[in-house]
């Protein structure tokens, strides 16, 4: 009997456990939702917003993103909560456990599944964005490079909440505590003060920027110090293992 | 390490706080055998095989498997080893050939693994069915099929036959009887209906309390039992008396 590590094949096989978990429908519809934010609100009060000078795609970030990006952390939080679901609710979890295959690998298969699904929802708000744009706005000039910058900025900001939701949820065994504190961090992190730098590179917090409040070279510092908060989930996982077999 | 034995625990030992649940275990488990492990719940027979399965860390002690050392060679000794521990551990949402399908790909298995499996635990009719949509017992063969799945030169088995009826008993019991010969597979199996592992096992493990009271065949067992005067009729009552013994011993000591 052969075997392997499988580093490389993880999300792959990650993809597969999802079947009939809601996961994607749930990406899908989450994103429609957080398009129909921009749609709703240029369809609402167009003036208010075609009316203010600048850049059009700032100006409907600034009256959008807040609520936007709350709904994609929730995704996040709800994403990272079925992953492990499907883990712990028949025990299928030891088995992967019993697997010749580094602990590690899990938690990297399913960072990677839920980072990539995190484009979903972004690419659907994005195209609302520039559609919104188009239909209300004159101005379109540089509006694909300007989405495409934003879109990738989003999505490193975004990966510190989906690592420390996947590290949370791989801690508790019961879905509901996980979905609730993850629910809980949500909230939290929206009343904390906007300004503080401190604040804006927490996760569940760091979503909420957007990438013209940043200077070029201030915006690679924010994506390279959310990266490092990535690899720092991904420690605490490692450390989090080892502790938990001396328990089990 | 003995050149026979493909499993050995040197003084493996497992406390949680102040609890001893498997204290200085010494196994050796012949390579090719059926190895039945008996104990009453909690003499520490879970434990152990979590710990030669790497789910839980031994507090000390080693163990040796297939010449490999734990945890030097963790990855390589998982390599070499189908699991069932406890209870069926599965993907629920996932049908039985989506879950073994799975484990193929971890253990880059050749595609006619899975219906191997299958057709092995009699799974094969139900396998687009959803898992958790499974009785207890298809659950636990769906358990087994994930253990059998390429032929692992080492099986860990804990309480197969949980949640089968009689059939499904003599199957399972038929079918690991059959595993060291047809696959030259070294099966530690685990469970409580004694009567079950007596016909199945060629050595017996018996613990209680996470200590070893008995290692060895069944005739060596009915000499032990009749040196001590307990009685030999069969495994039930000799493995009842040493139980029985040992927990007086036990009281006398604390």
């Amino acid at each position: 009997m052969s075997g392997t590590r499988v580093p490389f094949l993880q999300p792959f096989l990650e993809t597969r456990k999802l079947r009939r978990t809601g996961f994607c429908p749930a990406f899908l519809g989450g994103g429609l939702l957080g398009a129909l934010v921009p749609a709703v609100n240029m369809a609402v009060r167009a003036e208010s917003f075609t009316s203010q000078s600048g850049s059009p795609f700032r100006i409907l970030m600034d009256a959008n993103w807040q609520l936007m990006a709350q709904l994609n952390i929730f995704l996040v939080v709800c994403g990272a909560c079925i992953l492990y679901h499907t883990e712990y609710a028949d025990n299928g979890i030891q088995k992967a456990r019993s697997l010749p295959m580094r602990p590690l690998c899990l938690f990297l298969g399913k960072l990677t599944i839920l980072a990539v699904s995190c484009l979903l929802p972004l690419c659907i708000e994005a195209l609302s964005l520039l559609l919104c744009r188009a239909h209300w706005f004159s101005d379109s000039a540089g509006a694909g490079r300007q989405l495409l910058a934003g879109l990738a900025f989003e999505l490193v900001l975004l990966l510190p909440t989906a690592a420390a939701m996947l590290f949370l949820s791989s801690m508790c065994q019961n879905m509901w505590i996980s979905l609730g504190a993850g629910v809980i961090l949500v909230f939290f992190s929206s009343m904390l003060p906007q300004g503080s730098a401190a604040v804006a590179l927490m996760p569940f917090a760091s979503p909420y920027r957007m990438l013209h409040q940043f200077s070029g070279r201030e915006a690679l510092w924010m994506c390279a110090l959310c990266l490092g908060e990535v690899l720092l989930f991904c420690a605490a996982e490692r450390i989090y293992h080892n502790i938990r077999r001396c328990f089990s | 390490m003995s050149e026979m034995n493909i499993i050995e625990t040197q003084n493996l030992t497992k406390t949680y706080g102040d609890f001893t649940a498997v204290s200085h275990l010494n196994l050796h488990i012949k390579k090719g055998s059926v190895y039945g492990f008996l104990g009453p719940n909690g003499a520490g027979k879970s434990t152990t095989m979590k710990m030669l399965l790497g789910l839980a860390k031994p507090t000390s002690g080693s163990f040796h498997i297939n010449r490999k050392s734990y945890p030097k060679d963790r990855i390589a000794i998982l390599r070499d080893m189908g699991s069932f521990i406890e209870a069926p551990a599965f993907y629920g949402n996932l049908t039985g050939e989506e879950n073994l399908e799975i484990l193929r790909r971890i253990l880059q298995l050749p595609k006619s693994a899975v219906a191997d499996a299958l057709e092995l635990t009699g799974l094969t009719e139900h396998r687009k069915r959803q898992a958790k949509k499974y009785s207890l017992g298809m659950k636990q063969r769906l358990g087994l099929a994930g253990a059998l799945l390429g032929h692992p030169p080492i099986l860990i088995l804990d309480e197969p036959t949980n949640g089968l009826d009689p059939i499904g008993i003599h199957e399972i019991r038929t079918l690991v009887r059959s595993l060291p010969e047809k696959y030259d597979c070294t099966v530690l199996v685990s469970s409580h209906l004694l009567p079950e592992v007596e016909l199945m096992a060629d050595d017996f493990g018996i613990l209680n309390h996470g200590r070893l009271l008995f290692e060895g065949t069944m005739d060596a067992l009915k000499r032990t039992a009749e040196n001590a005067g307990l009685p030999t009729y069969n495994l039930e009552e000799t493995f009842l008396s040493l139980i029985d013994m040992d927990n007086r011993n036990r009281g006398e000591r604390i």
